[in-house]
């Protein structure tokens, strides 16, 4: 398992880097040993890359979307090509790692809030990756539980209190 | 552009032999781009709700933006 952990590294590096050169975006692909959100709900078999170099906005997009159809790309290629499925996770000058940080803090604040208040808390809408971080970092929270709501775009996270409101 | 295309096609198909992209521009600069594969590996081209067509679509928007040009795919 951990033999093809490290081909699959290696293929999806090789087709991040030509997808990048094809692009014309010049950057260092580097492999990372994990990914933070992990913490919550380890995955020890997803296969993380992070992109390096100048003024890499570009690869990022309006709220993450260059970056998201750059990561399904390398996923669905990477898959075709080893037969295998892992999670790639692509991220751009931890560009990610920095969002998966403020929303864990978002995160907390929230419970805070809604374990206070007893009050449920809708967040604002956001992308699949960014609701799983909320979703996992609440999902050992003593006192409060989350829920998905709405379609598509507007998709949003709820927190509620576990005990019902007085 | 063209070889951007052809490379995520190639890594996806079952035939990469026949994928074949043809690039067109009109007068007003607006570039398009015609994929053709074997008809087998059309819906590996599209993806599930045109979710590959649709990230191809976003790379080359990123290639273009950077060429201050605009381009269209099209799957024929």
């Amino acid at each position: 398992m951990a033999e093809d952990k490290e081909d699959v590294t290696e293929v999806a590096r090789e087709v991040l880097e030509t997808l990048l050169d094809l692009l014309g975006v010049s950057a260092r692909v580097t492999p990372l040993p994990g990914f933070l959100v992990e913490e919550a709900a380890p995955a020890p078999t997803s296969v993380t890359l992070n992109v390096e170099g100048e003024d890499l906005g570009i690869l990022i997009g309006r709220r993450g979307q260059t970056l998201s159809s750059l990561q399904y790309l390398v996923r669905i290629i990477v898959g075709h090509q080893t037969k295998t499925w892992l999670p790639i996770v692509i991220d751009v000058e931890g560009y990610k790692q920095r969002r998966c940080n403020a929303l864990q803090s978002l995160a907390w604040r929230i419970a805070e809030q809604v374990k206070t208040t007893k009050t449920p808390f809708t967040l604002e809408p956001m992308p699949a990756f960014d609701r799983r971080i909320i979703h996992l970092t609440l999902a050992t929270h003593p006192d409060v539980y989350t829920e998905s709501s709405g379609e598509g775009e507007a998709r949003r996270v709820v927190i509620l209190p576990k005990v019902p409101p007085d | 552009m063209k070889e951007l295309v052809e490379f995520i096609a190639k890594s996806i198909v079952d035939a990469p032999d026949e994928v074949k992209v043809d690039e067109e521009t009109n007068e007003e600069g607006l570039m398009t781009l015609k994929l053709q594969v074997a008809d087998e590996d059309k819906g590996r081209v599209i993806g599930k709700q045109g979710r590959i067509a649709e990230a191809m679509r976003t790379l080359l928007r990123v290639k273009a933006a950077k060429a201050a040009t605009r381009v269209r795919l099209e799957i024929v």
